[in-house]
């Protein structure tokens, strides 16, 4: 048996060990699912940038094509196409505010990966446990493809394809697809798919579920099979154009981007695009055909095609925008899937929300209104009404309500102001509000300028085919 | 005074009503209704149903509330259940299942055929840790779990196994006959 097959064994028996609660085995939704015996074809790699420590230590695992940045540990894993970064981990010396807490950090913080497998998974921000300031970890946990683990620590949970856990601690979890949970700690849930669940105790309790016949159209995965549905599809008919940028060692710049823009190297650029400044488009985005106005960013595993972004829209991992046009200050959460089509264009108005996860997939125009809160699955201007509400009507709620599948309770107004203070926050640390007015103050936008690029290869034959030797990469001796 | 067992009371699994996972809740009242009819130790009635899976193994307990939870809700129980699960407060619950209820009538023949169609496996309870007793176990132990779970019974188990059901209504009876028997005055 090959050391990589050894290597998933191991993990996959980790997994089912602390989900034996749950009565949940994760074998039949990953064995197959990877073929490890082409892991040594892919390589993995590593940013450079004076702004971010570099401390990465990768033992007895394999990597393919995934990327690091920053203060990474990886010990018995498998990393197939996962972004792991740590651009925004928490530094030595700084505090970290936890309600009336104060921790003073006396070191770094670390991603740290242990027996985990990760397929085609985003590691980002940091860990906003109080009881593991300086310590992401991700233990003992397996997800599928285009899964977020979004400042969540996570021991023993499973998470399926499309599935966002954002800001919360998890032990012994199955996310199901195309959940996203926000709830500062979950213990030994079982979340069905298509679940969207924003919890903050004594503020606002938000709930929508999918339509369990209607989300299988979308995504779906059942126990021995490929995950299914047309968000995959959708990814896989332009899985070409990422192919040929990955393949390529040198790459020359087909369009012209500001200097306080930056565009990362392993993005997809088609024309006729045209980026602003203070925009930030990060690996594995495809932009084709749209304008970025000033201040907007498309993160990880985006896709914005034929649209139009008039400024300050914020494109959370994983979403999709397709003919649509946003006016400005728009957000658009988490893997959400904006499916205009040529005639019948979407079109949001500014400082409109959409909820992690929106699926808008529409045969007519849509034209939603300025200040709008969107969720859910909306195709059609009779469920749009049933899946939105006037920011200042929901700030009016103080108590509860239910419009179709979605329950709201608690302060509408905490809702608002909770998602506006975070909205405001990814900006500025994209580096969307970079000024000489604004005390030159950068973010991601500007500091990715300065990153270069390292890979690093796996054993290409023998029993240790498709692992990593173990590796150290420190800034100096 | 009789030194009574979980065994000596249980009434055994082949006796009990038992349905696989799958049954539709007619299924499973039916099969109710023929256990009552072969059961003839005692006067107290099955109360409920147990679900087994695919190798015989209880997974599941169906009660006469149960069912009749399951025609208030109608299909709306499982949301219910999943709004408790998400931290929603029994005042919202309520709001919005009594929101339901005034949408629809319980006792029509259109709701009660559709209620029958349903599935045990979306209305049993699964078996808490403290709902199992081992049938060598004196009947001391059984009334504390009884009494501290307020359990209307319990899973009686040899090993692994499930072999019986130890009901209320049979550990009360003993009770009684045994203070008759002290002739307490």
């Amino acid at each position: 048996m090959l050391e990589i097959e050894k290597i998933f064994k191991r993990i996959i028996q980790r997994v089912n060990i602390n989900l034996r609660d749950l009565a949940f085995d994760v074998s039949p939704f990953v064995t197959g699912h990877i073929d490890l015996e082409q892991m040594n074809k892919f390589y993995a790699f590593y940013g450079i940038t004076s702004d971010i420590p570099l401390d990465l230590k990768l033992i007895h695992s394999s990597l393919a094509g995934s990327y690091f940045l920053g203060k990474c540990r990886v010990t018995d894993s498998l990393l197939y196409k996962s972004d792991i970064r740590g651009d925004e981990l928490k530094r030595k010396d700084s505090t970290f505010q936890y309600k009336n807490f104060n921790i003073d950090l006396t070191e770094d913080e670390l991603i740290d990966i242990k027996t985990s497998a990760l397929i085609k998974t985003l590691v980002h921000n940091y860990s906003h446990d109080p009881e593991t300031p300086e310590r992401f970890f991700i233990k003992n946990t397996l997800s599928l493809d285009y899964a977020n683990i979004h400042g969540s620590p996570s021991d023993g949970c499973f998470l399926g394809p499309f599935a966002t856990v954002d800001l919360t601690t998890m032990r012994d979890c199955v996310i199901g697809a195309y959940s996203f949970i926000q709830a500062g700690e979950i213990n030994h849930l079982e979340v069905n798919p298509g679940t969207i669940w924003v919890n903050s105790p004594g503020q606002f309790n938000f709930l929508y579920q999918y339509p369990a016949d209607k989300l299988q159209h979308y995504i779906q995965v059942t126990a021995g099979g490929y995950p299914q549905g047309l968000l995959i599809d959708f990814i896989e008919e332009h899985e070409e154009s990422f192919n040929r940028v990955f393949d390529a060692a040198n790459l020359e710049n087909t369009i012209k981007v500001p200097e306080t823009a930056s565009l990362d190297r392993y993005a997809v650029v088609l024309p006729s695009t045209k980026i602003c400044e203070n925009v930030l488009v990060a690996q594995r985005a495809y932009l084709e055909n749209s304008y970025l106005g000033r201040g907007s960013n498309a993160q990880e595993n985006c896709f914005i095609i034929n649209s139009h972004l008039q400024g300050c829209n914020v494109t959370a991992h994983g979403a999709k925008i397709v003919e649509a046009d946003l006016q400005s200050n728009v957000f658009v959460g988490f893997n959400s899937f904006l499916y205009g089509k040529q005639g019948s264009r979407i079109s949001i108005g500014t400082g409109s929300i959409v909820m992690p996860h929106t699926i808008i997939d529409c045969k007519e125009s849509l034209s939603i209104p300025a200040d709008t809160l969107l969720w859910g699955l909306i195709t059609n201007q009779a469920e749009l009404e049933m899946n939105s509400i006037q920011l200042d009507d929901l700030r009016k709620i103080n108590t509860s309500t239910n419009q179709g599948n979605m329950h709201f309770e608690g302060h509408g107004a905490s809702f608002v102001e909770a998602f506006r203070h975070r909205v405001n926050h990814i900006l500025e640390a994209n580096g969307a509000f970079f000024h000489e007015h604004n005390n030159n103050v950068k973010g991601h936008a500007q500091n990715n300028r300065k990153l270069s690029l390292n890979t690093i290869q796996p054993f290409l034959f023998g029993e240790m085919q498709g692992v990593y030797p173990d590796i150290t990469i420190l800034p100096q001796g | 005074m009789n030194k009574y067992t979980v065994k000596d009371l249980m009434v055994p699994i082949s006796e009990y009503a038992t349905v696989p996972i799958g049954t539709t809740l007619f299924g499973a009242i039916l099969a109710l209704e023929e256990a009552q009819e072969n059961f003839d130790h005692g006067k107290y009635q099955h109360r409920a149903i147990l679900v087994l899976d695919d190798k015989n193994k209880v997974v599941g307990r169906l009660s006469q509330l149960r069912v009749l939870n399951a025609m208030d809700a109608a299909d709306n129980y499982s949301r219910y259940e999943q709004l408790k699960i998400f931290k929603f407060s029994d005042t919202h619950i309520e709001k919005v299942s009594e929101k339901d209820r005034l949408a629809r009538k319980i006792f029509t023949e259109e709701a009660l055929k559709k209620v029958a169609k349903k599935l045990v496996n979306e209305f049993m309870q699964k078996p808490n840790p403290d709902e199992y007793v081992a049938e060598t176990s004196a009947i001391d132990m059984a009334i504390h779990k009884m009494a501290a779970g307020a359990h209307q019974s319990l899973l009686a188990t040899r090993g692994d196994e499930i072999v019986g059901v130890l009901r209320l209504s049979d550990v009360f009876a003993a009770t009684f006959h045994t203070l008759k028997e002290l002739e307490v005055v």
